[in-house]
């Protein structure tokens, strides 16, 4: 049988259940600002993690190009930098990361225009040895370079161009005459915004001489991802990297970086954002908080008699606070159960909406927002209940008898 | 029974701290009632006869004086002893009844019964408590705002009774009541007297104080007759 306390919460709350309602609706809209928001939040940052950490283990080497000192710095720094990675500076590359790394990989890349049967397109041209591809990218469909003038396709320009395997594209600027053809022999797996620097799906991936011979600059790459075997490693090699190329630290030749401190980077900043959302959502349960506390003055000043009269036939004062807080327990579960469900419609259609994807809604670090919210709702409705159990559970019983 | 006073007054007094002043309640009285006493006390508006209840009824406590029940001091207690022997040893039947709004009649005379037991009551006792007291079995179930004054004030002596007190406190008891129903409560507390209970009864009704075998007279916080 049941606890005649948690009855008689029950029935206080069934006598004012209107009141009751309305104060829960406060604490229905707070789970649902809670869980929503930080559904939103935790699914943004586990798409773009999972975006980003295809290349985790991949440090990227560029030129340290930019020079934002006085004009007289950039004389004498000019003479130790270049735009490019050059032959030299990579064996310096390859002796540094030695046999920490798995693959280091010099890539070529440029903008160009291309044309499909006439209709022109815009995008990245990289040239990376056919050997490497393989090591970072994906082929969905089709097999990898082999011949001189074979190219892989990015997702976006395969779908947006409808190209099939044997497609071919006219590569260059369409009023250029020089125009070589490629034929596409594979389209590649969708990569999103990648960390590691190589963003193929608006690209189109050929072999190095291939690029070479078009573009010229043997030797000269804009880029070179280090893919380490272990990742822990990656500080490591970073730091021998850094050592052997940027000897003078005032003008360093090679710009280090690794996903690692992008995604870090990225998760920390929407880590940030979600935690601001959550304030808001946070405010909403204050001012439930609120309404919660005013229904339970109400029940209590409504109630002071019965106190009254529980406390003179030996009712103990713990069972008195007892019932009052049951009586913020059951605003708070009714709250928090029907927060729960909203939550679960209202967050799925704002993360489809906003986000454009529900493929993490239920992934437990998404998902576990909406027990979290309800438990919350729950724990809110309790310290709201606090000071009015308290308050009850001290009165003077003579007092409390001949009030009317 | 024993030699010892079931309830003893030793120079109690009760003083109000009030903006206008203090004001004494009850000044110096001295009293020792016996168990199996039944005690009519009475006194015009006032006297003190409440602020009496409420010392009897360890609602309060003296403010000089010492008060036992049963041989302990009341003033030394804790408040959870204090509450325990209101739960335990003292039955209040009050003018207003006061029952508990929210609960049925079986579960106003059940309540007593969790509080003791820390458990719902699968004796029967409050139902045979109930039917002790000439309830209607049949309007157990009815919450007290369905009952008339008669049946409210049965369930509240059935409450006062069902842990078995020794120690009936009576606060105007019939005040409330018609004069046919006020005698059929009088005829239940005089046979409850008859079966053993110390019974302290309040009221103004010379007519009720007749049921009593001892009358104290209570005038500005003093005992004038005893």
């Amino acid at each position: 049988m049941r606890d005649i306390f948690f009855d008689l919460s029950v029935r206080s709350v069934r006598l004012n259940f209107m009141r009751s309602i309305l104060a829960s609706i406060g604490i229905v809209i707070g789970v649902v600002a809670i869980s929503t928001m930080g559904m939103l939040g935790t699914n943004m940052q586990l798409e773009t993690k999972d975006q980003l950490s295809a290349g985790a283990n991949t440090i990227v080497i560029t030129p340290d190009v930019v020079r934002m000192g006085p004009p007289e710095s950039s004389t004498t720094s000019s003479s130790s930098s270049s735009t490019v990675i050059t032959k030299a500076q990579l064996s310096k590359i390859k002796l540094a990361a030695g046999s920490n790394a798995s693959a280091i990989i010099p890539i070529y890349s440029t903008n160009t225009e291309f044309t499909l049967s006439s209709t022109p397109g815009r995008g990245t041209i990289y040239g990376i040895d056919p050997d490497y591809i393989t090591k970072f990218l994906t082929i969905e469909n089709g097999t990898n370079i082999v011949g001189a003038n074979d190219a892989l396709v990015g997702s976006t320009i395969a779908t947006n161009f409808d190209l099939k395997i044997g497609s071919r594209i006219k590569v260059g600027s369409s009023t250029s005459g020089s125009r070589t053809e490629v034929r596409i022999v594979g389209i590649l797996k969708e990569r999103g915004m990648a960390a590691d620097s190589v963003s193929t799906d608006n690209a189109i991936i050929v072999s190095d001489d291939w690029y070479t011979n078009q573009y010229g600059g043997k030797d000269e790459y804009p880029q070179v991802n280090v893919i380490v075997k272990n990742i822990d490693t990656i500080t490591d090699v970073e730091e021998a990297i850094d050592a052997k190329l940027n000897t003078n630290e005032k003008t360093p030749v090679i710009r280090i970086r690794d996903a690692s401190s992008m995604l870090s980077n990225i998760t920390s900043t929407l880590s940030t954002m979600t935690t601001f959302i959550l304030a808001i959502g946070g405010i909403s349960l204050l001012v439930a908080a609120t309404s919660i506390f005013n229904v339970m003055m109400m029940s209590v000043n409504e109630r002071v008699q019965e106190i009254g009269i529980l406390l003179s036939i030996g009712t103990e004062t713990g069972e008195i606070r007892r019932m009052f807080l049951y009586e913020a327990f059951i605003l708070g579960i009714i709250g928090a159960v029907v927060g729960g469900i909203g939550s679960l419609v209202i967050g799925y259609s704002v993360v489809s909406y906003m986000i454009g994807t529900t493929d993490y809604f239920f992934q437990p670090d998404s998902i576990v927002y909406i027990p979290a919210g309800m438990l919350i709702g729950i724990v809110v409705c309790i310290i709201s209940g606090l000071y009015p159990a308290w308050h009850a559970s001290n009165m003077n019983p003579i007092d409390a008898l001949r009030s009317e | 029974m024993t030699d010892i006073p079931l309830i003893r007054l030793a120079d109690v007094s009760k003083v109000y701290h009030l903006e206008a002043g203090d004001f004494t309640a009850l000044n110096h009285v001295s009293l020792d009632i016996m168990e199996g006493e039944f005690v009519a006390l009475m006194g015009p508006s006032g006297s003190g006869k409440s602020t009496m209840m409420n010392q009897l009824g360890i609602l309060d406590i003296p403010t000089t004086g010492e008060l036992y029940i049963s041989g302990r001091n009341v003033a030394k207690m804790t408040n959870l002893e204090r509450t325990h022997m209101r739960r335990d040893a003292i039955g209040y039947i009050f003018q207003n009844f006061y029952l508990i709004p929210l609960l049925s009649a079986y579960e106003n005379v059940e309540y007593p019964l969790i509080l003791k037991y820390k458990k719902r009551d699968t004796t029967g006792k409050a139902a045979a408590v109930l039917k002790s007291v000439g309830f209607d079995e049949q309007m157990s179930s009815h919450r007290p705002t369905q009952l008339s004054g008669g049946q409210q004030q049965r369930v509240a002596v059935a409450r006062a009774l069902v842990n078995d007190p020794k120690i009936l406190l009576c606060d105007e008891p019939t005040g409330n009541l018609d004069r046919k129903t006020g005698y059929q409560i009088m005829d239940i507390l005089s046979g409850l007297h008859k079966e053993g209970k110390t019974v302290i009864l309040v009221t103004h009704d010379p007519k009720i104080a007749e049921y009593a075998y001892r009358t104290i007279q209570l005038e500005d916080g003093r005992i004038v007759e005893s």
